[in-house]
């Protein structure tokens, strides 16, 4: 509130430079100034406001005391501790950097397998359609030599081939006993 | 039955008998021949007495082949074949092998064939380099021919490593490019950078930078060697060479691409750069002034 006295006493004094006109604008702009600072709602603990009356607190914390006092050496110098921030900033984004190397390398790696792999398998496609082709040849025709084996064997299982055989056997039989007979007298 | 059946001498002596022709015989008899010469190879082999196993797989190579099956035929000649390397005939090896690949085309059958061939050639690469390169490039001439290419990517690296080995570096790069084409044709577009890339490594380690710019201007023209990871790599490499800057080609040469390549051209690569590099930059400017100078007259 002081400043604005101040400032009051400022823009009536006269300054090189400034036109008759804006001199008399100058107090009115001041009183504005002014106005407008006391429209500004000051917290008094008083739970009403609530959120806003907290924002406002901040605010009326924050004082534009950038004066000549403060604006010496010793306001813009590196402290300890953020010449230590800075330091440790660096020190993790070299590190993420090397880890980050590191992976593009094993992304590397990986790339050139996956597309090695590719078209290995591009070349095996063809041969694996020949395979299939010709397991397809093979099944059929084993069906084929099935069916033809099956009906052979039924042919030879059947009575009437049966039954030559038996009195074929008979007739042997027959003879061989005879035969024997007739040796052994 | 049964000790003429272990007795490989004596297996050998009846099937002799039995092909050699003579009063009594007018036809020999290949059929029992080959059979009897296929106990006597097995038996032979397993008493690991390999000069007379070697000779009775090729009598019955023969026996197959007079009876017209020349997928046995071919089969036992490999078997021979590789019996003599174990002897250590490289002449004989290489014969087998090329008989063996002729069988297997007479079977039509073009893989087996090269394979066949491949396999001599890796069996004579060290003790007759010349043999082996010529058994590779008719390998990969049989495959070529049948629209095979893909099955020849091993061929060709394999025998671009040994032109190397022979420092024949302009044959070896020629090989990388041929594998370069190959891999166009059957759409392999990994391949196909990585033997450019290859290739213009090799020429560079002949010190030939005239033509590994060629092969490079060349290899731009293809798109997909254009925008694809050794490109750039290849780009930065050539670069580095015409500014003559040894520190900037070691690090171009130890990229990341580069270690995917095949292990030779790795090798080369780590070596890069060989000889002067003044001299490069000689030759670099002198060219460009010349075609400067034409072009301001006209």
């Amino acid at each position: 509130m002081e400043d604005v006295v101040k400032l009051q006493k400022l823009s009536v004094k006269k300054m090189k430079g400034v036109s008759a006109e804006d001199m008399a604008l100058r107090p009115d702009l001041v009183a504005a100034l002014h106005h407008r600072i006391q429209s500004i709602p000051v917290p008094d603990g008083g739970s009403g406001e609530g959120g806003t009356a907290g924002q406002n607190g901040a605010r009326t914390g924050i004082q534009f005391d950038s004066s000549a006092e403060t604006l010496d050496e010793g306001y813009f110098q590196t402290s300890e501790e953020s010449e230590a921030f800075r330091r440790e900033y660096e020190m993790r984004r070299i590190k993420q950097d090397e880890g980050l190397d590191f992976i593009s390398e094993g992304l590397d790696t990986l790339k050139n397998l996956a597309e090695d792999m590719s078209e290995e398998l591009d070349r095996q496609v063809p041969l694996m359609d020949e395979i299939d082709r010709k397991v397809d040849k093979a099944n059929s025709e084993l069906r084929k030599t099935n069916v033809r084996l099956k009906e052979t064997v039924n042919q030879f299982r059947s009575t009437r081939n049966f039954t030559v055989d038996i009195i074929l056997i008979c007739v042997i039989l027959g003879i061989g006993a005879y035969l024997y007979n007739v040796l052994s007298q | 039955m049964s000790s003429s059946s272990s007795d490989p001498e004596k297996l050998m002596a009846k099937a002799d008998k039995l092909t050699k022709l003579s009063f009594t015989r007018w036809n020999a008899d290949w059929k029992s021949a080959t059979a009897l010469y296929e106990q006597a190879a097995i038996a032979y082999k397993f008493r690991k007495d390999n000069v007379k196993a070697k000779d009775a797989f090729e009598k019955a190579s023969k026996g197959q082949e007079m009876i017209s099956s020349p997928w046995d035929a071919a089969k036992h000649m490999e078997s021979a074949a590789a019996l003599a390397k174990e002897l250590g005939l490289w002449n004989e090896v290489s014969d087998f092998y090329r008989r063996a690949s002729e069988f297997y085309r007479e079977c039509g059958r073009s893989q087996p064939a090269s394979d066949a061939l491949a396999k001599g050639a890796s069996a004579l690469e060290d003790k007759a380099p010349e043999e082996a390169i010529k058994l590779y490039d008719d390998a990969c001439v049989l495959l070529e021919d049948d629209g095979k290419e893909q099955m020849a990517f091993d061929l060709y690296r394999a025998a671009a490593s040994l032109y190397v080995k022979l420092e024949k570096y302009s044959d070896a790069a020629a090989f990388h490019l041929r594998l370069g084409s190959a891999a166009d044709k059957s759409n392999a577009v990994n391949s196909q950078c990585k033997a450019y890339l290859s290739a213009i490594i090799i020429y560079l380690y002949a010190h030939d930078f005239q033509q590994a710019q060629k092969c490079y201007n060349d290899c731009s023209e293809v798109q997909g060697f254009l925008n694809s990871e050794q490109n750039r790599c290849a780009m930065k490499l050539l670069a580095a060479y015409e500014e003559g800057d040894a520190e900037e080609i070691k690090r171009a040469a130890q990229s990341s691409t580069i270690n995917h390549l095949d292990h030779v051209v790795i090798r080369l690569a780590r070596k890069l750069p060989t000889g002067d590099l003044q001299a490069i930059k000689k030759v670099l400017p002198g060219g460009d002034g010349d075609d400067l100078d034409e072009d301001d007259l006209t």
